[in-house]
Formats: C-alpha cells, sequence, structure tokens
C-alpha cells in the first residue's frame, strides 16, 4: 500500500505536535518528512524514532546553543535535526556568507536535509550536506544522492558540514508517492492520536452543531 | 481621475463581508463549465448496472482533449435511520470516485471494495477524489413517483428543494491515498483549484438524473406500465445539493496563500472593471439583465435560519434601491461601475455590495477570466521564513497587519470563548467551548489574531536590529504566527482580520466563502456552522452543454409576468 504526500505531511504534523514540539516546528517537520518521501527516502521512519527519542523532553535541551557559534552544538550534545534544520534555514543568508555551517551530534542526521533544499531555495544556488559516506546536494527541487543505505539511515552523525554554493551531478526527480512502513506508520499515528480531544456525546452535539434531521 | 485602488484587505477581509460574498465569473464551476464547452468535451454512459432496488454501479466518462476522466457511481439501498450528512455517518445513497481514465473491471471491483466505505477505504494514485451523497428523500420519492405514474413533477416542489441528492463530502488531493494535487496540477484542465472535485460533482448530477429516470421505469414496469422521461428543463433546473459542517471552516485559515489567490483575483477584477472610463451599450444591457436575472434567484432563495433570514431581507431592500439606481443612472460614462461601486458602498448591506461587486464583472469576460489563472498556490516558496528579517521590520508588519489584534484584550473571556480542536472520533475539525469543555489542550493554531498579538508581545524587549532567526530560536513556540505574518507580508488577502474564537464567531461565514467561490447560491444555513447549498441548478447537462450555455447558467431567465 502506497500513502500520498498529503497523508504523509498530515500525520508528520500531528505526530510532531504530539510528542511536543511547537505548531510551527511540527509545520517544518512536516514539510521535511513530505519532502524525503518524495524522493524515495525513509522520512516517516526516522521521524517515528527521532520523536521516540525527544517524547515531551525540553526542547531548548536538543537546540543549537548559538546560531553564531563556528560549530552548532546543543546544550545536551545531541541536536534535533528538525529544530538545527529550521534553524539552518532561517539563516539561509548567513550560509551563503561563511560559506558553510557545521553542525556537531545531530540525531537522524537525513531529516536536516529537507531544511537545506529551503535553504537553498531562498538563495537560488545549490546547498551540500556531507557526514559519513553520505553526500548530498540540492536545489530545493532536485536531490543528488551518493551515500551508502547504512550512512543513510544513521540514528547520529558526529559532524554535518552543509556548504554552498555546490554543484549538482545525477540529480533524482521526486517520485510523489510513498509507502511507509507500517511500523512507523503506527508509531506516528499514537503520537499523533495525543492531538485528538477525545469525543464526548456533549462535543458530537455542540461541537458540529448540526442537530437537524437529515431525511428531509 | 485618479487610479481606482485595490480594495483595502483591512476592508475585504472582514468575517461579516467574507460571509456575505456571491459567485463571479471566477467561480470555480464556471471556470470548469466554460473551459469544457470551449474544448468541446465528450460524455459517455459507459457503464449502468444498477437493479430494481437501486443498487450497482455505473460509469460515466468525459472524455477532454489529452485525457479523460470517469465517475465510478455505486448506488446503494439506505434504510432512513442510516441517512446523516454529519462526517460520522457509515453508509450513503451513493458514493462515487473520480478515476484518472477509463478503470478495468479490475478497478470497478478493488473500489467496489474500497469506495462504499468511504473514510475505511483506501484508493490509489489513480483515484483522484472520493465523495458520497444522500438524497432529498421527500423530492427524490416526489419525482420517482410522478414519473412512474406517467406525469410529471411539480416544478414548485423542485424548486423548493433545489436537488435530488446533496453530497456530503468530496474529498481530493491525497485524501485516503487518492493523488496528490502535485501529480495532475500541470494539467491544463486542474490549474484552476478544485476542478477535479467540480468536475466529480458535475458528473454526479448526470448520474442521479439517470438513476432517478432508472428508478421510475422500473417501478412503472412493476405495475406494467410505462413512466415518463424527465422532462429536460426540469432536469436542468435541480442542480446537486451540498451539506458543509465544520470540517471546511478552517480551510481558509490553514492555505492562506492559496485563500491570497482567490481573492486577489477577484478583487483585482473588480478593479479593473471600475477602472473603465465607459461602457459600451451592449455591455449595460447586459448588466441590466443579469441583474434582472440574478434577483429572481434571489427571489427563491429561502432559508429558514434566522442570520440568513435577516441578510436575505437587506439584500432583497438592497434591490430595490439597486432598481432605482439603475433607472436613473445613465451606465455609459464617466467610470460608470466605479460610480456604482462606491454608491454600493455607501447605501447598501454587505450582502448587497458584494452582490453588485460580482455582477459587475460579468459583462468583461475579455477583462476578468484571465485572473482564474492566477488562482492557484505552490507553497514551497512562501513556506520557508525569511530568518534575516529584523525585529524592527517584524514590529512594523505586525502593526500593519494585526492592528485590530494588538489592540483586543485577549484576556476577556468572550474574546476568546471558542477553541477549534480535531475530535478524536472523525479526525474532524470542531469549535468548542474553551471555558466549559476540556479542549485547549487540544487547540489547533486557528487564532491567528491572538497568536499575533501574543508575539507582539513577546518581541517587546528585544532589540529593533536583532535577526527574527535568534528570535525563534528561543521562542519556537511563535514560530507558526511568525510564518503566517511574513506570508501576509507579501500576500495581502491571506489573513482574516477578525476574530476566529470569539463567543460570537460565526463558522457559516468561513463556509460561505468558500462555497462562493465555488460557485454556489443560495446559502441556507441549518445552524452557525452547519450550511447547505446547490451546485450547478440550471447548468446544462453534459449532453446540452455548448458554448452557449456554458457561462450564462447560473443566471435563470426572467418569467414572464402577467402585464
Amino acid at each position: 500500500m502506497t500513502h500520498s504526500l498529503n497523508e504523509i505531511e498530515a500525520i508528520a504534523k500531528r505526530a510532531a505536535r504530539g510528542s511536543g514540539l511547537s505548531w510551527g516546528l511540527a509545520e517544518e517537520a512536516a514539510k521535511g518528512t513530505r519532502w524525503l518521501s518524495a524522493f524515495d527516502l525513509p522520512g516517516a521512519e526516522l521521524l517515528a524514532q527521532l520523536l521516540v527519542q525527544n517524547d515531551r523532553i525540553p526542547q531548548i535541551d536538543v537546540s543549537p546553543v548559538s546560531l553564531s557559534a563556528e560549530v552548532w552544538h546543543a546544550p545536551m550534545r545531541r541536536m534535533s535535526p528538525l529544530i538545527a534544520g529550521a534553524s539552518l534555514s532561517d539563516c539561509a543568508q548567513s550560509l551563503l556568507s561563511r560559506g558553510q555551517i557545521i553542525m556537531e551530534d545531530v540525531s537522524f542526521p537525513l531529516l536536516a536535509v529537507p531544511f537545506m533544499g529551503g535553504a537553498s531555495l531562498r538563495l537560488g544556488v545549490p546547498v551540500a550536506a556531507s557526514w559519513d559516506d553520505a553526500h548530498f546536494v540540492t536545489d530545493g527541487k532536485l536531490l543528488c544522492v551518493n551515500a551508502a543505505q547504512t550512512a543513510l539511515a544513521v540514528d547520529r552523525a558526529n559532524t554535518i558540514t552543509f556548504s554552498t554554493p555546490a554543484e549538482m551531478s545525477g540529480p533524482r526527480e521526486p517520485v510523489l508517492r510513498a509507502s511507509v512502513s507500517s511500523g512507523a506508520w503506527s508509531q506516528l499515528a499514537a503520537f499523533a492520536h495525543r492531538t485528538y480531544a477525545p469525543a464526548t456525546e456533549e462535543s458530537r452535539r455542540l461541537g458540529a452543531g448540526a442537530g437537524l434531521g437529515d431525511n428531509d | 481621475m485618479n487610479e481606482i485602488p485595490r480594495r483595502d484587505p483591512k476592508t475585504v477581509m472582514r468575517l461579516a463581508r467574507l460571509g456575505s460574498l456571491h459567485q463571479s465569473r471566477l467561480s470555480f464551476m464556471r471556470i470548469l463549465t466554460r473551459r469544457m464547452a470551449r474544448e468541446n468535451w465528450r460524455f459517455e454512459k459507459a457503464t449502468f448496472e444498477i437493479d430494481d432496488t437501486g443498487v450497482g454501479h455505473a460509469v460515466l466518462t468525459a472524455h477532454g482533449p489529452e485525457r479523460s476522466y470517469s465517475l465510478i457511481a455505486f448506488a446503494h439501498d439506505l434504510p432512513p435511520e442510516k441517512r446523516s450528512d454529519r462526517v460520522i455517518a457509515e453508509a450513503w445513497d451513493a458514493t462515487f470516485t473520480l478515476f484518472d481514465g477509463i478503470p478495468t473491471n479490475d478497478d470497478i471491483e478493488r473500489l467496489s471494495r474500497n469506495i462504499p466505505l468511504q473514510e475505511a477505504g483506501r484508493v490509489t494514485g489513480t483515484e483522484l477524489s472520493v465523495s458520497r451523497a444522500n438524497r432529498s428523500v421527500r423530492l427524490w420519492e416526489h419525482v420517482v413517483s410522478s414519473l412512474a405514474a406517467g406525469g410529471q413533477p411539480d416544478s414548485a416542489q423542485i424548486d423548493s428543494v433545489g436537488y435530488l441528492m446533496r453530497t456530503t463530502a468530496v474529498y481530493g488531493s491525497g485524501k485516503l491515498g487518492a493523488a496528490d494535487r502535485e501529480m495532475i496540477a500541470d494539467r491544463p484542465e486542474f490549474r484552476a483549484p478544485f476542478q477535479v472535485e467540480m468536475l466529480s460533482v458535475y458528473l454526479t448530477r448526470w448520474f442521479v438524473t439517470e438513476l432517478v429516470q432508472h428508478m421510475a421505469s422500473t417501478r412503472a414496469a412493476a405495475n406494467g406500465t410505462t413512466a415518463a422521461r424527465l422532462d429536460p428543463a426540469l432536469a436542468r433546473s435541480m442542480g446537486i445539493g451540498n451539506s458543509t459542517g465544520l470540517g471546511m471552516a478552517p480551510f481558509l485559515l490553514n492555505h492562506p496563500v492559496l485563500f491570497n489567490n482567490w481573492m486577489t483575483a477577484r478583487e483585482n477584477a473588480i478593479q479593473s472593471v471600475r477602472s473603465l472610463a465607459n461602457a459600451s451599450e451592449t455591455e449595460v444591457t447586459r448588466f441590466r439583465n443579469l441583474i434582472a436575472r440574478s434577483s429572481q434567484t434571489i427571489d427563491t432563495w429561502h432559508s429558514d435560519h434566522p442570520i440568513q433570514i435577516e441578510k436575505l431581507a437587506a439584500l432583497r431592500a438592497d434591490i430595490d434601491l439597486i432598481t432605482i439606481y439603475l433607472k436613473n443612472s445613465n451606465l455609459t460614462a464617466d467610470h460608470p461601475w466605479d460610480r456604482l461601486y462606491r454608491w454600493a458602498e455607501d447605501t447598501l448591506s454587505l450582502e448587497g455590495q458584494e452582490w453588485v461587486a460580482s455582477l459587475m464583472l460579468e459583462p468583461y469576460g475579455d477583462l476578468v477570466d484571465g485572473f482564474a489563472e492566477h488562482m492557484a498556490a505552490d507553497n514551497t516558496a512562501t513556506f520557508r521564513i525569511a530568518g534575516a528579517m529584523t525585529v524592527g521590520n517584524l514590529r512594523t508588519l505586525l502593526t500593519e497587519i494585526y492592528s485590530w489584534a494588538i489592540d483586543t484584550n485577549w484576556s476577556a473571556p468572550e474574546n476568546k470563548a471558542r477553541a477549534w480542536y480535531v475530535s478524536e472520533e472523525k479526525l474532524e475539525p470542531r469549535l468548542g467551548e474553551r471555558f466549559e469543555e476540556p479542549i485547549e489542550e487540544y487547540e489547533q493554531p486557528l487564532a491567528p489574531g491572538r497568536d499575533a498579538a501574543a508575539l507582539y508581545q513577546s518581541l517587546a524587549h528585544w532589540p529593533d536590529d536583532s535577526h527574527v532567526s535568534v528570535f525563534l530560536l528561543r521562542h519556537p513556540e511563535h514560530r507558526h504566527v511568525l510564518r503566517r505574518t511574513q506570508i501576509v507580508g507579501h500576500a495581502p488577502y491571506a489573513e482574516i482580520r477578525d476574530n476566529t474564537i470569539s463567543a460570537q464567531v460565526l463558522p457559516i461565514d468561513m463556509l460561505r466563502c468558500k462555497l462562493s467561490f465555488f460557485g454556489a447560491t443560495k446559502f441556507d444555513p441549518r445552524s452557525d456552522r452547519w450550511v447547505r447549498i446547490c451546485m450547478y441548478g440550471n447548468a446544462p447537462l453534459p449532453y446540452e452543454l455548448s458554448t452557449d450555455n456554458a457561462d450564462d447558467w447560473v443566471f435563470p431567465q426572467v418569467k414572464e409576468h402577467a402585464a
């Protein structure tokens, strides 16, 4: 069974919110997961693992300490790829002037990759990322991947280097359809479920407000 | 004469006005019927396998210049106690999918196991929409029994309901596993918004007229007689109803760029027409003619809801004033449309102002219809936050867009009495009482005014030259509304400039606004958060569609009155 990208974005947003992220960061997580899924990369699977790891912890603990530091790191030495990634996208201009931004001890680094797509769209030049044996370049629309399967799905990178400008070679087109493992889907659904208010007879009546017969 | 500006978003984007919008040349139904007629689409009843009890399936195919699309309809025998328009329903009189191309028997077999289940089923990338409909029990039985007895149904009864079936949801854009909009957005026929859904409903209406005829013929045959053929004019007079609840209300808030593009297209059109220095006799005659025809729609618009009854009374009084104005005015010279609009703004209710604004566009297809090309949206570019923006510039933007919200007392309970949340039951948006129900911890971000005011407060002690990227690192809770503010900075019609959680908020205003862009008429609120409408009433059926009737059908022909 395949999923539409809209379904993936919708469940990722609710799941990220359910794990304790702000709505704005949940939107980033959702767009990023959708973007990875469109390129047939395991975005939903890694998001599910990240949300388990950071479930309801204070987000400040896994956020970059400073955006002007030479190397970005988090207070607890384990940085969220979503928060660091969102900051990377926000700092697109300084990425261009600095030439590179280095991050240390990033969880599930693949989840940070979509944000360089956002940065690239803003700057109008391709952006590259690498860790271990994984190398990516994107212009925001197409993605060049040069990575061993094992390096793609690592749960932690000691160092990620983002740099611009970069050269696009052998780009992939997005596929616009995705398959998500049922384990990951259930995990995301469990997080998403936390955002739903339990139904009561009163909410059925008041909340939707129909209250008229429909056999007319 | 100075250049005529576009109307100010601060005026346009108020809920009371958005809840008074009327259909126009830029409505999605009319964009579709114009295209299908212009391109000479062909329509085919490929399959109609419905038994004597009304159970079975049908395939109705629309052939465009490059591609074909098939409505696959499943007809069911629904016990009355299961008939509900609510999203919590689990069975319907008929269920549908719009299929991309021509389905094989395997496709039909697969879909027969999924489409009747609606939300509990799954579809694939070859399906473009999933929808369902319930009968108007009253009118359905009247039409079947009249035809079966060899006569025609009573036109007054038809007019009082308007439709044989009403849809209760039409899902597109990837819902339930269907194709994402990105898969089809580059096809010219789907470039404008909601064309998949509008095509699905158009074919659904055809299916319903075929089904009612079939049921009448079956009943007559059982009595050893022959049913009458439904009179084509009566068939044409019936549209498809639509029953819409809160599920649709947050759409305008959740798709700010798309909403901006709809509103901008209409505002650009209004500005263009108001800017014309003169009008020809032909154009003026056409306008006067359509005012008369559209007045008939208003005459037959019925609602039992107190809010709409009051609005209708005001609109009917407005029409009397307009009639007098038009009698005494020369509309050919001296910026006639701008004069008319400014008079309307000073004189009429919001319903009347927006009715005139929509009708002014009618004589000017060449000037107006092209704006439809810019109504779709691709959010990719606007989603990213510009982190290099300074706090000073953000503050300025907030005071320009959200001054009403910054000046609102958000600690007063009546200003935040409601909260939007998603229910566990059907994963649909609902609106609850913040201080009476345990829902606040589940609140959805659908109160941009309150959130913008909170952002403004949090920025108070930050220096003007800080970058918002640094602020957001410390305040991720403001990321959502900060993004929104930047979007509205580029897209001024993206934001509703009103309180969406106050004790007085009327969700039907949001529903009406969206449905007016679909092209709906005769809005009939069933409560403050539930509305019924009619779609495609008086539209040519597919086999009648031509360039002569593809656009004007929304206006009934003037009935001759005895002098």
